[in-house]
């Protein structure tokens, strides 16, 4: 038996929503996270010795103070927390985060790790200043930056060779957005509530080919927290823990020229992994959340996870099978392209959504039997892929 | 030439070596002389056995378009203005890719696998620029 899985769980989750909110602070919404999953989880706060911020993107300066163990003064974790270090791997900061916190509750030397990211993309940050460093991280500055590269642009580059390749259909990524609208209908956190049809969606103009209007995601504020434990000690502590069961990951590349061009040779073995350790096959998923950022994202992810065959997502999608009610739940708290893009946090959301299904605690959303969840990460342009599987029995 | 406010390339020893052979109108991309490995960007040290042996090679600026897009909107900042432009990753024969732009083409007519071509485009006096354009007989 590995000796990572099972050994540890999320035993307590806390998210506010997200949206574009000028006049909820950045602390005020720390804390408030911390404070949910706190509260959530039943580990009594002297117990919260190690506490892991994900980068902020939108403001240094909150960075630093995050950094600077911020949050532990401010929720008075001083006189017996250990550590206070950041993990930033942008949107893949969630699976780095989890195999720190899992690795130190199951070396001893933690008892119980919060994870918190909050960031404020939606007001904290001037628009075009966003775009611009968005444009410019992940970026060769000798070989990329004379050529109008941006995040955009990646989703373009993205879409188009993926469409060339599987025969997929543009309706069949604007369906993808469909699914995750109906998804964040049923969820109170999510910024994109409204559904739309894959043929409103293909009516908005096109801003970088074949990326259109909304098959964008949308900058917002949120934030989010877990707590990871032992699973010993998580049997006492809640009902139902989400037990860590699997992790895989490949980390591959810094810019999107030298991104790998088969998906599967290179980011395939991070799922292989995972259901190996965690000893699934891919038809044990019930939910699967995956990140996205773009909607192609999460149809090659499809893939890559074998949960179809390769090519097979678009239609599986357009179908209806991965909407509310469909026999493989995808996304189910609407993904960035609905819940909104919080910077690193778009996959810390993606987790906690996974820990919530497991937890049974997903209210209108929650998909029936939800004993094996598999979710993912993926941060900078696409530069890694990161598979965990969290489940109901260690 | 009037004045150019997009972003330039960041000079350092190991890219003026590439820019200095752009302004020649030579595409320079680099081979491992141990194990024979094409590198690009370029580099100090072999992505593939850490040899130091690295000879800078001429390309034959012959390849396809891997992928593409074009932006019309959202364009950072200082490329607002050139809108629509197409972006692409461009596959070369020697075996590396190479981001840049799609240029001398109806927008509309490009494909994945395109075959394209090497074009060198000053934009200051330092530096010019790799770009590329459909090969005829695609034109």
């Amino acid at each position: 038996m590995n000796r990572f899985r099972g050994k540890t769980a999320i035993v307590g989750i806390g998210e506010v929503p997200t949206g574009h909110f000028p006049e909820r602070s950045f602390v005020d919404a720390a804390i408030t996270v911390c404070e949910a999953a706190i509260k959530d989880s039943g580990v009594p706060k002297h117990a919260v010795d190690t506490i892991i911020p994900i980068g902020v993107v939108s403001n240094p300066l909150d960075n630093a103070n995050v950094v600077c163990s911020w949050l532990v003064e401010e929720l008075g974790l001083g006189k017996t927390a250990k550590s206070n270090f950041q993990v930033m791997s942008g949107g893949s900061s969630s699976a780095n985060a989890l195999k720190t916190a899992s690795s130190l509750v199951l070396a001893g030397l933690s008892q119980a790790v919060l994870v918190v990211h909050c960031d404020r993309l939606g007001t904290g940050i001037d628009f075009n200043a966003a775009v611009t460093a968005f444009a410019r991280a992940s970026v060769s500055q000798e070989y990329e930056v004379p050529y109008g590269w941006g995040q955009l642009g990646l989703a373009g580059l993205l879409q188009q060779r993926y469409m060339y390749e599987t025969g997929t259909t543009e309706r069949q990524i604007a369906s993808v957005v469909e699914s995750l609208r109906k998804w964040a209908a049923l969820n109170p956190n999510a910024m994109m509530r409204k559904l739309r049809t894959a043929d409103e969606i293909l009516d908005s103009p096109v801003i970088s080919s074949p990326v259109r209007k909304r098959t964008m995601n949308v900058l917002a504020d949120g934030a989010a927290a877990f707590i990871v434990t032992s699973a010993e000690w998580a049997k006492d502590l809640t009902d139902q823990p989400a037990y860590v069961l699997g992790v895989g990951s490949r980390c591959t590349n810094f810019t999107s020229t030298q991104q790998p061009k088969n998906y599967h040779a290179a980011w395939g073995p991070a799922a292989d992994e995972a259901y190996t350790m965690a000893g699934i096959q891919p038809k044990d998923v019930k939910v699967a959340e995956i990140y996205d950022a773009f909607p192609t994202f999460i149809l090659i992810t499809m893939e890559l996870l074998k949960l179809c065959e390769l090519g097979e997502a678009g239609r599986l999608v357009e179908n209806g099978h991965t909407s509310p009610g469909g026999r493989l739940p995808v996304s189910t708290n609407g993904a960035m392209m609905a819940q909104g893009h919080t910077g690193a946090g778009g996959g810390v959301a993606i987790l906690v959504e996974a820990a919530r299904q497991v937890m049974g605690k997903a209210g209108e959303r929650q998909v029936p039997n939800a004993d094996i969840v598999v979710e993912t990460a993926s941060g900078g342009v696409g530069m890694d892929f990161h598979v965990g599987v969290l489940g109901r029995e260690a | 030439m009037t004045e150019y406010t997009k972003p330039l390339p960041l000079i350092t020893d190991l890219s003026r070596v590439f820019y200095d052979g752009c302004k020649e109108r030579k595409l320079l991309y680099q081979q491992c002389r141990e194990c024979g490995e094409v590198i690009f960007f370029p580099k100090k040290i072999c992505s593939n056995c850490m040899s130091r042996d690295l000879e800078w090679k001429q390309s034959q600026g012959r390849g396809k378009i891997h992928s593409f897009t074009v932006t019309y909107s959202y364009a950072p900042p200082e490329f607002a203005k050139d809108t629509p432009y197409a972006l692409s990753i461009i596959a070369m024969d020697e075996g590396f890719y190479i981001m840049s732009n799609i240029v001398d083409c109806d927008f509309d007519k490009l494909v994945c696998d395109l075959p394209v071509e090497v074009v060198f485009q000053p934009v200051t006096p330092d530096i010019t620029l790799p770009k590329f354009r459909p090969r005829p007989p695609a034109r």
